[in-house]
Formats: C-alpha cells, sequence, structure tokens
C-alpha cells in the first residue's frame, strides 16, 4: 500500500515537470571555444525568447553525444548540431527537421595542419608524407574534426587511418586538436577551417610552430534542428517561426557566438551527402 | 580456492609478494602501448605554470555555485550511499550480495554518469545516482570488513535475537568509530568524484575545470583548481557533524532544477537502446556474432592494455608511496612534515585525466602519460595515509628507535609495509577502473571503446563494453581479497 | 659506599602521564659501576622512572624495554643488528639490509649462541614464542655494546633457570645496570643495591647486603 502511493507521488512530480515544461530549451554542441558558454548562449536565449514571446533557456554540454541525447529525451527542441551530430540526432527523433544553417556551413571545410619541424610543405593534394607520422582527429562524433578528414584520407590513400599513421589520436575539439599539434604531441591533425582561421586571427596560434599543409574540398556542416513536435506544444506555425527568427538574427554579437555571418535555410536533404559519409566510414549504420 | 604462499618469515613471505607483482609489471611493459615521443610541451608549461600564480575568474558567482554543487552532490551521495552500504553489509554473508556490491562499484563514476546522462540527462538525478551507486558497493565491502574485526563477545549475549537487531544494536555501535573515520574519509572521495562528474557536463567544479583547461585559459583553470583544493584541504574546518542535518537539507535545496524526464524513454533506454538490434528480434546467433565481434575487435585489444597499464601504475604507485611517505610523517622528517603533507594533498586532489593530460604534453600520446597519472594519484594517496600511520604510531616506539635512513629502513618501513601491502591490494581494483577510464583520452582501454560506443550513439556496444570492464573489477577484486588472505593482510585503516 | 661520581641524578622530580601523576618527588643517584634493581607492585612507577634516567645518557645505554620493539618484518639477525646501528655507516648498514655483512653475521651468531636462539636467526619475531622474543630483545640490547645496561623486566618471560642465567650474563656484560624486576630473590642475589617504589614514591633504597626478603616482601603489601 505504502509502496504504491510512493509510486504515485513519484509519477504525479514527473508528471508535473512534464506538463511545467513550457520554457523552449536549446542547447549547442561544444566544438571549440567553450568557456562562458552560459553568457554567450545566454545572450542568444534571450533574443530567442524576445523574439518568440515564450521563455527560452539554454543548457550548457560538455560533448555531442551529450546534446544528442539531450535532444532525444526531450529536455531540449532546437540545437546547434554538427553535420552528423545533426543526422545522428534526427534519426533517433522521428520529424525532427534542420531549418536553418550557417551560411558558411554550405561549403565547409577541414584544414589538414601539421607541426612544421615534420617538414611537410603545403599542397593541393593530400601529402604523401603524412603517412607514418601521428595523427589526431577532434571529437569522435565531428563532422569537421572526424568524419570528413577520415573519410578524405581513406579517399586518398584507400586505407584506413589506423593503418597509415603510426598513432591515430582524438584530441577532443578543434582547440585542444590545434594545441597538440603546436606543443607536437601529435605531428598532424584535422581541424575546422573556422575554428583555425579565428584562432589566427586572435593570435592564439604560433605559425611557426604549426601550419596548414592542406584543405578539403567543401561539404555541408553545421545546422539547427528542430524536435517535430514543437508546433503542437508551442502554437501552430511555431517551427516556421523559429526559423524565421534565426535567419534575422543580424546581430553580430550574437552571430559571433557561433561564430557565423548570417544563418541561411537548410533541410534534411542538404545533408545526404553526410549520411552517406557517415556509412561509409561505419560511424551510422 | 586458496592461493598459498611460501615463505620462511613474514618478512620474506611479503617481499616474495612484491617481487612477484614488480616482475608482472616489468613485463607488462611489453604489451602496454608505450611510445616516448620528443614533442615541445615547454611553452605549454610556461603557460600552465603562469596560470597556476596567476589564477583568475571573471564570475565569482558562477564559481562559488559551482563549488557548491560539489558540495551537495558529495554529501547526498555519501548519505545516501552509506546508508545503503551498511543495509548491505548487514547481508554481506550472502553471496548475492556481495556479487552485487562488487558489480556495482567496479563501475567507474565516469561510466555510471554516461549511462544515467542518457535518461536522465544533465540532471541532479544523474549525478546524485553517479556517485550513490558505486559508493553504496564501496561501502558495503568496508563495513562488513570493519564489522569482522569487531570482537564477538557482546553478539553472543544477543544470540537467538533477528540479525538485524544483532547489528543495530551489537555490530554498528561497536563498528561506530571506525566506520564514521571511513565516512569521512569517502567524502573526501566523493568531493573527487563529484567534481569530475563535471567533465561529463554536471555543473560542478569539474566542468568549468576541465573546459578552462582544454581551452588554455590556464588562469582560470587555476582558479578553478585553488578552489577545489582548499574545499578538500579544509573540510574539517567547515564540516560540522552536529550540522549534518541542517547540511543534507541545504545540500537538497541547491541542486540543480531538475528537467523533465520521459518515463517512456527510461523504459526504452533499458528495454531497447542498451541490447543489440539482433537480439531484440529473436536472432540469438546474429545477437552472438555481434558479441563475437565486440569482444575480438575491441574488448581483446582494450583487455591487454588495461590490465598491462594497470599492473604496471599499480607497482610504480608502490613504489612512489613508499618513497613519499616518509617526509610527511613527523616523526620520521621533523617538523618540515608539512611541506610533504602539502605535496600529497595536491597529488591526491588533482584528478587523473588532468594529470594525464600533462603528462602527455611531456610524453607524446600513449600509455606512459597514463600509467604516471595513476601512479602520482594513487601513490600520492597511499603515501597520504601511510604518513598519517607512521605519525601515529610514534608514542609506541621505542625510545632507543634509530634515527636518520635507519630509523625508516630498519624500523619504520618495516612497520608500515602490512598496511602498505594491504592498501595497495586495497588500491588495485581502483587502479584498474581508472585505467579503464583514461581511455576517454585516447589511450586504447576500455574506456576508450566505450567512450567511441557512446559518441556514436551505439548503447548496445556501450553497455556490454562497461559490463565487460564491471566483470574485470570483480575478478581482480576477488583476486585481491584472496591474496590479502594468503598473505596475512588485515585491512588497512584508512 | 657513597659513589664517587654519579651518573644518574634526579632531584625532587615528579613526572605525569595524561594529567595522572606517575612519580613524586623522587630523589636519588646513581654512580658508574652500580648494579641496581627496581622492585615494586605493577604501576608503581618503575617504567617511568627508568624511562627518566634514559634519558640523562640516551647514547650510552643499552636499553630493554618492556615493549620489546621488536620488528616483525625483519629477521631475527636484523633484530638484534639493530642494537648495533649507530656504530656503524648509514651507508654500511643499509647494505646490510639488503645482504649481512659476513663479520656481523658472525657476531649476532655468537650472540645468539649465548641466548639459545642460534637456530632462529632467518625466522621473523613474530613466528616465535614469548620467550624467544624476549632473548631477541636482550640480543639487541648485547649488541649495543655499551658499558650501561637498563631493562624493563628483561627476563619476565623465560623459564626461572634461563632467566637466572641470562640475567647474569647481562649484568657481567654490563659495568653498570639499572634493571626492573619483579622477583624480589633475584633483586637480591644479583645486585648491589636495591631501590623500591610504591604509589610513585620511593619507598626504600637499600644496599643488597642491608636487607632480606621479608623486608623487600612489604613493599608489595597493601599499604
Amino acid at each position: 500500500m505504502k509502496l504504491r502511493s510512493l509510486f504515485a507521488v513519484a509519477a504525479g512530480m514527473l508528471m508535473s515537470a512534464a506538463a511545467a515544461a513550457e520554457t523552449f530549451t536549446f542547447t549547442a554542441i561544444p566544438d571549440a571555444d567553450e568557456s562562458r558558454l552560459n553568457a554567450r548562449f545566454g545572450k542568444v536565449a534571450d533574443y530567442l525568447s524576445e523574439q518568440l514571446g515564450v521563455e527560452v533557456k539554454y543548457i550548457p554540454v560538455k560533448s555531442y553525444p551529450a546534446a544528442i541525447t539531450a535532444f532525444r529525451n526531450d529536455q531540449v527542441q532546437l540545437a546547434w548540431f554538427g553535420g552528423l551530430s545533426g543526422v545522428q540526432a534526427r534519426a533517433l527523433v522521428d520529424g525532427s527537421e534542420a531549418i536553418a544553417q550557417g551560411y558558411e556551413d554550405q561549403f565547409f571545410k577541414t584544414y589538414i595542419i601539421a607541426h612544421t619541424s615534420t617538414g611537410i610543405e603545403a599542397s593541393d593534394e593530400l601529402p604523401e608524407d603524412i603517412k607514418g607520422k601521428t595523427f589526431t582527429f577532434g571529437s569522435k562524433g565531428s563532422t569537421s574534426g572526424r568524419l570528413m578528414p577520415e573519410f578524405f584520407i581513406r579517399d586518398t590513400f584507400n586505407a584506413a587511418p589506423d593503418e597509415l599513421f603510426s598513432r591515430v589520436g582524438f584530441s577532443g575539439d578543434h582547440s585542444r586538436t590545434i594545441a597538440q599539434v603546436q606543443s607536437g604531441v601529435y605531428q598532424v591533425g584535422a581541424v575546422n577551417y573556422s575554428v583555425w582561421d579565428t584562432e589566427v586571427e586572435e593570435g592564439k596560434i604560433d605559425t611557426d610552430k604549426v601550419k596548414v599543409v592542406w584543405t578539403t574540398p567543401t561539404y555541408p556542416d553545421y545546422q539547427w534542428t528542430i524536435r517535430g513536435d514543437v508546433d503542437a506544444r508551442y502554437g501552430e506555425g511555431f517551427k516556421e517561426k523559429v526559423r524565421d527568427v534565426l535567419l534575422n538574427m543580424k546581430d553580430e554579437d550574437l552571430l559571433a557566438s557561433f561564430p557565423r555571418k548570417s544563418f541561411v535555410p537548410a533541410s534534411n536533404d542538404d545533408y545526404a551527402p553526410i549520411e552517406r559519409t557517415g556509412k561509409a566510414i561505419g560511424l551510422l549504420d | 580456492m586458496g592461493i598459498k604462499i611460501h615463505a620462511v618469515s613474514t618478512g620474506a613471505r611479503y617481499r616474495n609478494l612484491s617481487l612477484w607483482f614488480a616482475l608482472v609489471a616489468f613485463l607488462s611493459l611489453f604489451f602496454a602501448d608505450i611510445f616516448l615521443y620528443q614533442p615541445d610541451p615547454w611553452e605549454e608549461f610556461g603557460r600552465i605554470g603562469w596560470g597556476m600564480i596567476t589564477p583568475f575568474w571573471p564570475d565569482a558567482d558562477e564559481l562559488l555555485m559551482s563549488a557548491l554543487h560539489t558540495v551537495s552532490f558529495a554529501l547526498l551521495g555519501v548519505a545516501v550511499s552509506a546508508a545503503l552500504g551498511v543495509l548491505l553489509a548487514i547481508w554481506f554473508h550472502w553471496r548475492i550480495v556481495r556479487v552485487f556490491s562488487a558489480v556495482i562499484r567496479s563501475v567507474h563514476e565516469i561510466f555510471w554518469g554516461l549511462l544515467f546522462m542518457q535518461v536522465f540527462g544533465l540532471s541532479a538525478l544523474t549525478g546524485l545516482l553517479a556517485i550513490t551507486i558505486p559508493f553504496a558497493g564501496i561501502f558495503a565491502k568496508v563495513f562488513s570488513d570493519i564489522f569482522h574485526q569487531q570482537s564477538s563477545a557482546t553478539v553472543d549475549t544477543l544470540s537467538g535475537s533477528s540479525r538485524l537487531s544483532r547489528f543495530f544494536y551489537a555490530w554498528i555501535p561497536q563498528a561506530w568509530p571506525a566506520m564514521r573515520s571511513y565516512i569521512r574519509y569517502r567524502f573526501e572521495c566523493a568531493l573527487r568524484s563529484s567534481a569530475i562528474l563535471g567533465f561529463i557536463g554536471l555543473p560542478t567544479l569539474g566542468f568549468h575545470l576541465e573546459t578552462a583547461f582544454r581551452q588554455g585559459d590556464y588562469s582560470e583553470a587555476a582558479a578553478v583548481f585553488w578552489v577545489f583544493l582548499i574545499l578538500i584541504g579544509t573540510v574539517r574546518f567547515w564540516f560540522y557533524k552536529k550540522l549534518l542535518l541542517a547540511y543534507l537539507l541545504g545540500a537538497l535545496f541547491l541542486l540543480p532544477e531538475m528537467p523533465p524526464v520521459n518515463a517512456s524513454f527510461v523504459w526504452q533506454f533499458f528495454t531497447q537502446d542498451l541490447w543489440p538490434g539482433s537480439l531484440l528480434n529473436g536472432d540469438i546467433a546474429g545477437a552472438l556474432r555481434w558479441y563475437g565481434n565486440v569482444l575480438a575487435d575491441e574488448v581483446g585489444p582494450a583487455l591487454i592494455q588495461t590490465i598491462a597499464i594497470t599492473q604496471a601504475a599499480l607497482v610504480l604507485s608502490g613504489v612512489l608511496a613508499l618513497a613519499w611517505y616518509p617526509f610527511a610523517s613527523r616523526w620520521l622528517v621533523g617538523r618540515y612534515y608539512w611541506l610533504g603533507r602539502f605535496k600529497l594533498l595536491v597529488l591526491r586532489s588533482v584528478p587523473e585525466l588532468m594529470l594525464a593530460y600533462l603528462f602527455m604534453l611531456l610524453f607524446g600520446p600513449s600509455a606512459l602519460p597514463a600509467i604516471f597519472a595513476l601512479a602520482l594519484h594513487n601513490g600520492g594517496l597511499i603515501a597520504f595515509l601511510l604518513a598519517n600511520h607512521s605519525q601515529d604510531s610514534c608514542a609506541q616506539q621505542r625510545q632507543d628507535s634509530p634515527v636518520g635512513l635507519a630509523r625508516y629502513f630498519y624500523q619504520d618501513l618495516p612497520q608500515r609495509y602490512p598496511a602498505f601491502l594491504a592498501l595497495l591490494f586495497y588500491r588495485w581494483e581502483v587502479i584498474m577502473r581508472e585505467s579503464a577510464m583514461m581511455g576517454v583520452l585516447g589511450i586504447a582501454t576500455l574506456g576508450f571503446y566505450v567512450d567511441s560506443a557512446f559518441e556514436e550513439i551505439r548503447f548496445d556496444k556501450a553497455f556490454f563494453l562497461i559490463l565487460v570492464a564491471a566483470a574485470l573489477n570483480v575478478i581482480v577484486d576477488s583476486l585481491s581479497r584472496r591474496l590479502r588472505k594468503a598473505a596475512g593482510l588485515k585491512t588497512p585503516r584508512m | 659506599m657513597t659513589p664517587v661520581e654519579s651518573m644518574f641524578q634526579l632531584t625532587g622530580a615528579s613526572f605525569s602521564h595524561d594529567n595522572e601523576p606517575v612519580l613524586h618527588d623522587i630523589t636519588l643517584a646513581i654512580g658508574e659501576g652500580e648494579k641496581v634493581a627496581l622492585v615494586g607492585p605493577s604501576g608503581a612507577g618503575k617504567s617511568t622512572l627508568l624511562s627518566l634516567l634514559w634519558r640523562q645518557h640516551p647514547d650510552a645505554i643499552a636499553l630493554c624495554p618492556q615493549d620489546s620493539g621488536l620488528v616483525d618484518l625483519l629477521s631475527t639477525y636484523q633484530n638484534i643488528y639493530m642494537g648495533g646501528l649507530s656504530r656503524f655507516s648509514t651507508f654500511y648498514n643499509l647494505i646490510n639490509l639488503i645482504r649481512p655483512w659476513a663479520a656481523r653475521r658472525e657476531e649476532v651468531a655468537d650472540l645468539a649462541r649465548t641466548l639459545g636462539i642460534e637456530d632462529k636467526l632467518q625466522n621473523s619475531p613474530d613466528q616465535l614464542s614469548g620467550g624467544q622474543r624476549q632473548r631477541v630483545a636482550l640480543g639487541r640490547a648485547l649488541y649495543r655494546q655499551q658499558s650501561v645496561f637498563m631493562g624493563d623486566e628483561p627476563v619476565s618471560s623465560l623459564d626461572p633457570e634461563q632467566g637466572e642465567q641470562l640475567l647474569k650474563h647481562v649484568l657481567d656484560q654490563h659495568m653498570t645496570a639499572v634493571v626492573a624486576i619483579h622477583s624480589p630473590e633475584l633483586a637480591l642475589r644479583y645486585f648491589d643495591r636495591i631501590i623500591a617504589l610504591k604509589n610513585g614514591r620511593v619507598y626504600g633504597d637499600w644496599q643488597a647486603t642491608e636487607v632480606d626478603l621479608s623486608v623487600l616482601e612489604t613493599v608489595y603489601q597493601d599499604a
């Protein structure tokens, strides 16, 4: 008897928590500058809240899968995903949709960087000399730090990274990839071009020690993905409203959080090449 | 099956046992993925060093809140797990309870955290469960050991009463001082675990520490690190046991708010996500093939790395502990002992993952940084406990004890050695758990594959790998117990 | 017979242990060459008095305390050798720990033969009987090779005959001795001077020739 009432109370609590979830919550994958996420994305939340007329909250996550899980478990309804994580997330949530991408994400690219002591020279082809070196990707689930560079490396040399390099690591994120190649922990690495360019601009990179040796062809990357059931929960046309608000985000201060020039429309189909690549490499079933 | 160790004298027995472990550790070096690179770390080290002496944090409220969250998780986690631990310890004579306790403590907090995060998200519940579950298993084991050390006289007078009343009237009151001091020690461990859970996203100090460190903002990392160190170093000044209830209520109040949990996802997670698709479709042959592939491709190589790193780190921890503890014992080095104590406090407080990262800058990516990090951390921890033992023994030592190095080698070291071995065996399973976890750094231990499986959203594989890690730990735990018994080692005092 | 020069000197000494007074107003002097027995019921303060006296010449005394302080992880040989640590360099001592020096091994073996434990040198003390452990402790004191011996019930665990024999040997090896001893007979037979303690005070201080058993027995009677 007692046990049953305990369950009833617990269930009641869960239900009331669900009912109170009028707040619209979003997250963003942590891929580069993770400092003061709350401050930076808090401003984005304020903007969205003001424009959408609902309470908007941002929750910070530590990893790509954490962002995907939060999206799947409905703890966030909107997320700024990478190409691959977006595909993974949409596969888990029926009806979810990519609604906008960064202007730059239509033709995203990866830099292969190398420590200068390796003597590898920049070239138009993926340099042969990277064979036998130590190599680091970014996060295991990153599109620009893992999926696409691995795809191009396999494509060029017809071999898996394990076979090609003397050691393969995963630094965890793009900034760390740069730091590790610069300090010589790894000799070669793959990094998101936008993170590299930003850090060069900010003077954080010692270009005597590390340099870009190859640039991949372009591919689609980051995008905003929204759950399919938002119209039912936040009112008819809510999804379109979110898309418009994102596309009309013009404040440079807000855009710098991503960092993107502006947002442009996107659809699930834009990411079909990513899905194919993921399957080819075995990261997707 | 019992293990027998033959030797003339007690000393020779311990020496032989130690030499066997050293030999295994030496052989492990050939299996571990060890390679010495020559990176160029000095610029980075310079920045880290400068950061350490120029701590800075832009937002004091944020730092305070995460410190409070760290304490809240630890307090509630220890309170609940100690209570559960007592209950488990009472029925510890049942094999099923022993196995259950061994299994729940064999999974690292980080892995529990990653699992629960899939269900409860980044919520207070995830953090609490990640601490409470493994700690309950640890408390069960240690409490049961403590109960067994009590004299049975009081209990005999109560024969005929129920097991539960015997425990609450005799065993627990008798064992309470030992239990209390262990709970206090465990609270410090919980603070560390709670902070480390920040690495996977919970709002504790580790969240900011990891971020700042990863970003190379070493001044900010140092600010978090010093706050954490002060928090741990001053527990006895801010923790008043009379106010325990108030603290617990405060902790409950301070927990981060709980995002909604969708019951159907919880259900789906446990009934579907954790199992390979072929098994759910009833395709037993396919499921076996799937498990076979994971075993051959990932578990096999990962096991070799995990075990090799563990054995090497275990012995190196022991060597460091013996080399360091005298410098933290007033009886051995005189009044400058606090310097040694401070060093050990720092070493045992720095999360192993962070140490490993520092060593990676120094030695490049291989098993070496993991071994050093584990050895420094665990060596520091064991040394700290040994230094306490050494200092406490001072009153019982002969007036005419030898001085200088002879005091250490002829008297204190041989006297500490049994406790040292017991502590080291106790740490064995912990080191195993941690070296599995080191995989998240990219060293191919079990944790590497667990981490990859989570990244690829393949929970079935992650779950299976965690089970393998757990099984490995259960085996090591039982081996350690048998060895301790065969060597006649008592349960160490923490 | 008044000693020309007193080696140990206490004047009005008192001592407390955890705020519990153990010794009151003790005044005594012990000269070089004296063999002194301390007698008295347990709790009279004999051990505390010994420890106070020890502090006056720590480097010149071969001590054999009641809690023998044997190191269970070291062999009997090493436990005896420990008495000689201060005679050798640290380096020499450390080598000895790994591989005993032949000359020292012989010395210790000779000593062990006198003590009747020559076959136990490889064993560790935790494998020995109480009597054997006491002999190891005596061995350590003898290996100190000092002229003053200070013992606290050094032969209490031995059978009477062996105990007497070893006590005699120890007294022969040292010029001066202060020994707490429970047997008035042994005290009378082997010592020059007998100091009786009772309730932390000096109850009597006699030359052995001045007293007999009946007087000593009063020390143990309730006041």
